[in-house]
């Protein structure tokens, strides 16, 4: 039978991978994409938690719930931040981090 | 003896796993966006396992259609061979080793917190629905203004003409 | 019993003032008579309040009120008046000097009916000092005490330096303000002694604790003596009566508030509050009597040579304050209480008379080219012999019984050397003021005077007033039955003033003495001053030089404190500053332009250094945990 530990094993999976990204990757566009692994990451420990533990009946919908606004905060923050790049790239003719050095010495 | 719902969990699982792999390790960015949107494909498989059939309807349209196609098209706009060849910062052995380090200890705090644990249980779309419109609908319409204040945002940051660049 | 107005309203006379300055300083522009009238009112009414006080006092004794005002640990600071007979005397004479003086001068500042343009800040400052006195005078405790003390020397700088754009007015200013501050070290460092030793500021407390032998003998005679230098700096003692006499660059108005019944006075005063205290301390009372008689005789022959009107009359009060620390010396407050009041008025009248004399003459001051004024000015010229006669100590002025009494008192408790230099002192009194009256309002005129006219009533009242308690005064030294026991049992309840009717002929005779040698001098002619300079060539110059203080004073500061000045400040300017300042503020500097190379300014790093804290905290938190 699938447990609540199979999907929190996955999640901590997903979220490492998504932290691997962000601290590795040089391009920003990639970067933002591991981000948004990180909050896959952390929609799946949700509706692990929402379908494997009893929040009682007046709370039964929580989880699900608070996953549709995880999603929902996900896609305006992936518009800003496309924003902001497209911005950047046009300051700056590139999109890698290590060249975005304006807070250097 | 395997159960037909574990199966699927981890054909699931796998997607997303190799998903997210595709997405840090690939040197091709195309390839990332595309790896990216099995990993979301993945996490809508486990969303369907759970019974949450709406959940799944929404990760698949808001992260499988318009966060990858946001990605390529931003893509699109900017000079696409910058990405072609993508090279990861020097550190990226201290990256991986604090990645599996974040793992173990994720995976540590999981084995070793005891949850009270129930049976799987479902939610219809009917139940969520109502209690998205009722108990929750004052923070539903807040999110609603958060995105229509990106969306304004997002549009003045890239806006050219007339701006003070 | 009590009454609506009493004792208990004693803070409002120096709140008057006080609101005075607060108000006339910032408005006086828009004021009439630049808000002059409004400070003449505060004092008026305080000097009515007074009344009520004393009446009060009489009918029901001494009253203390304090407020909080805050605590420190285990002490209390509180703002407090204390109305007793003592403080109730000198509100008397401070508010009723300091009104006709302030009366006075709307005359004297007018020249040619014009009004200084100063006179805004005149009055302000004026309040200012009378509210700072008055405060002083009702205070219950040494530190409210030492914050006015301060605020009188405030004052007193910004009076004596009111026309500060003149450059010996600024310097007599600082020298005033600087001389007092010396002694007012040592009055700070006896007040915080006694805090020390007793745990309180409260003036009754602390004598309290005193006469049960709550503080050693040794810590006592230290503060008090160091009290004492607060009271010799403000009373111009010698050695630190080279201020007064440079005070006289101020407004002669000022010269007679500050120099004759307040400033001057609070030295008095504080030895006369802390009595108590100093009879614990019999060595420092001979000190006080000591200094006392040295400056009362030094500065008496001081006056014989100097010819600046006001000069002579600052040496002359110089010379009686001495005469008061000697009376206190021989621990008669009520003596010297009542000869303080007996000169403040008579000294107060002479400096009020001298500021007529110059405004008449066109801020002439010298008495050598004076001469015959009282022809053109009769009611200053009058006036100003009565209050000299006083303070020569003729009967039956006040001066005569008040000095007296101070004489009786020193013969009867301190060695006969003191009586005897005080006799001597007695002489030069008569004589110098001899001397003054004669050389200015009588005789010849010495120069062409046909300009010289009387001053305006405004200016001659406040004479007049003053005038009667310069003869009257004195006849309060008798008791009236058994209600008044004398000036002496009004202060302290059980001593009364007697006459040794030798004594008063001895200084009666030598003060005749003084008068004749002075009559001889400058009007009948017959003892030629000029031979006598001639004869006591050497004498005369050194008494010129004013037994070279304020050389001696240049001397020590030229060769100790500026070479010890400039030591310091080479030490600090190497030490304190290029090393601990400046290097404080290098290192900071030099690590940190060597350490902002660990800053890279990529975020992956800091993104990867913030990753490793949550790794690294969430373990510490695990493993203390479990």
């Amino acid at each position: 039978m699938i447990e609540l530990a199979h999907l929190q094993v996955l999640a901590a999976a997903l979220f490492s991978i998504g932290l691997y990204g962000v601290l590795a990757r040089r391009s920003a566009v990639l970067i933002l994409m591991s981000i948004e692994l990180m909050l896959n990451a952390v929609n799946i420990n949700l509706i692990g938690y929402a379908t494997f533990v009893d929040f009682g009946e007046a709370q039964r919908a929580l989880g699900q719930v608070l996953i549709i606004f995880v999603i929902t905060i996900a896609a305006a923050e992936l518009a800003l931040a496309i924003a902001i790049i497209l911005r950047l790239y046009r300051n700056r003719s590139s999109v890698n981090v290590d060249q975005i050095d304006a807070l250097r010495w | 003896m395997l159960s037909q719902s574990l199966v699927f969990f981890y054909i699931a699982a796998a997607l997303v796993i190799i998903g997210g792999l595709g997405v840090v390790l690939t040197r091709n960015i195309v390839y990332a966006a595309f790896a990216l949107l099995a990993a979301m494909l993945g996490v809508a498989g486990v969303f369907l396992l759970m019974f949450a059939e709406f959940l799944a309807l929404v990760q698949v349209l808001i992260y499988g259609g318009a966060v990858v196609i946001v990605v390529l098209f931003s893509l699109m706009l900017t000079r696409i061979q910058d990405f072609e060849n993508l090279t990861d910062h020097r550190q990226w052995p201290l990256a991986a080793l604090l990645a599996i380090g974040v793992f173990a200890l994720l995976v540590a705090a999981t084995l070793t917190t005891s949850v009270r644990v129930v049976e799987r249980q479902s939610l219809g779309f009917l139940e969520l629905g109502e209690s998205l419109f009722t108990d929750w609908a004052v923070p539903f319409e807040v999110a609603s203004l958060v995105l229509l204040v990106a969306l304004i945002g997002s549009i003045v940051l890239v806006r050219t003409s007339g701006g003070r660049d | 019993m009590t009454e609506i107005i009493g004792t208990n309203w004693a803070w409002v006379i120096p709140a008057l003032s006080a609101g005075a300055f607060f108000i006339v300083l910032p408005f006086r522009r828009y004021l009439p008579v630049q808000g002059a009238p409004l400070s003449i009112a505060a004092i008026l009414l305080g000097f009515v309040l007074f009344w009520f006080v004393l009446a009060d006092l009489l009918a029901s004794g001494t009253a203390d009120l304090s407020i909080r005002w805050l605590s420190v640990g285990d002490t209390t600071l509180t703002w407090g008046t204390t109305v007793d007979q003592i403080s109730v005397t000198m509100l008397g004479l401070v508010t009723f000097v300091a009104l006709l003086v302030q009366v006075y001068s709307l005359g004297y500042m007018k020249h040619d009916g014009k009004y200084d343009p100063g006179l805004g800040r005149y009055y302000a400052v004026h309040s200012l000092f009378v509210a700072a006195m008055l405060a002083l005078v009702l205070a219950d405790n040494l530190v409210f005490l030492y914050i006015t003390w301060e605020l009188v020397g405030l004052g007193s700088y910004l009076l004596i330096g009111f026309w500060y754009e003149r450059r010996s007015a600024a310097e007599a200013a600082k020298k005033a303000f600087i001389t007092t501050r010396i002694g007012d070290v040592g009055l700070l460092i006896g007040i915080v002694l006694l805090f020390r030793a007793t745990g309180t500021f409260d003036i009754s407390t602390l004598i309290h604790i005193a006469q049960n032998g709550g503080i050693e003998q040794g810590t006592l005679n230290v503060s008090m003596f160091l009290i004492f230098l607060g009271a010799m700096g403000k009373s111009a003692q010698v050695p630190f009566h080279v201020w007064l006499p440079d005070a006289m660059e101020g407004p002669t108005p000022v010269s007679a508030l500050i120099h004759a019944a307040t400033m001057v006075a609070a030295g008095v005063y504080l030895v006369a509050r802390l009595m108590p205290l100093f009879e614990l301390t019999p060595t420092v009372l001979v000190v006080v009597a000591s200094v006392g008689v040295v400056t009362f005789v030094f500065a008496g022959t001081i006056a014989l040579v100097v010819t600046d009107i006001k000069r002579v009359l600052a040496y002359s009060t110089v010379s009686h304050l001495g005469l008061m620390m000697l009376s206190l010396g021989a621990g008669g407050v009520g003596v010297a209480l009542f000869h303080l009041v007996a000169h403040g008025v008579a000294k107060a009248m002479l400096f009020l008379g001298a500021g007529s004399v110059m405004h008449a003459m066109h801020e002439e001051t010298d008495i050598r080219k004076m001469g015959g004024l009282r022809r053109r000015m009769p009611v200053t010229g009058w006036t100003f012999a009565i209050g000299a006669a006083s303070l020569a100590g003729v009967i039956p002025l006040a001066g005569f019984f008040t000095k007296d009494e101070v004489l009786l008192r020193v013969l009867e408790y301190r060695h006969p050397v003191f009586i005897v230099l005080a006799l001597f002192g007695v002489v030069l009194s008569a004589l110098y003021m001899a001397r003054l009256t004669f050389a200015t309002f009588f005789g010849e005129p010495k120069s062409d005077h046909s300009e010289v006219h009387e001053s305006p009533t405004v200016m001659t009242l406040p004479l007049l007033l003053l005038a009667i308690p310069a003869i009257g005064v004195g006849f309060f030294a008798f008791g009236l039955g058994d209600t008044y026991k004398g000036f002496a049992g009004f202060i302290d309840g059980h001593s009364k003033f007697h006459l040794n009717i030798w004594l008063s002929i001895a200084s009666l005779v030598l003060a005749g003495i003084g008068i004749w040698i002075g009559w001889a001098a400058y009007i009948r002619g017959s003892l030629s001053t000029e031979r006598i300079i001639d004869r006591f060539q050497s004498v005369h110059r050194v008494l010129a030089a004013k037994y070279y203080v304020d050389e001696i004073y240049q001397w020590v500061i030229d060769r100790i404190v500026l070479v010890l000045g400039r030591f310091i400040a080479a030490f600090d300017r190497v030490v304190v500053n290029d090393t601990a300042v400046d290097g404080t503020g290098d290192s900071v500097k030099i690590s940190g332009f060597r350490m902002k190379f660990v800053q890279t300014g990529r975020i992956y790093n800091y993104g990867m250094a913030m990753a490793a804290g949550v790794v690294i905290l969430s373990l510490i938190w695990w493993i203390v945990q479990t």
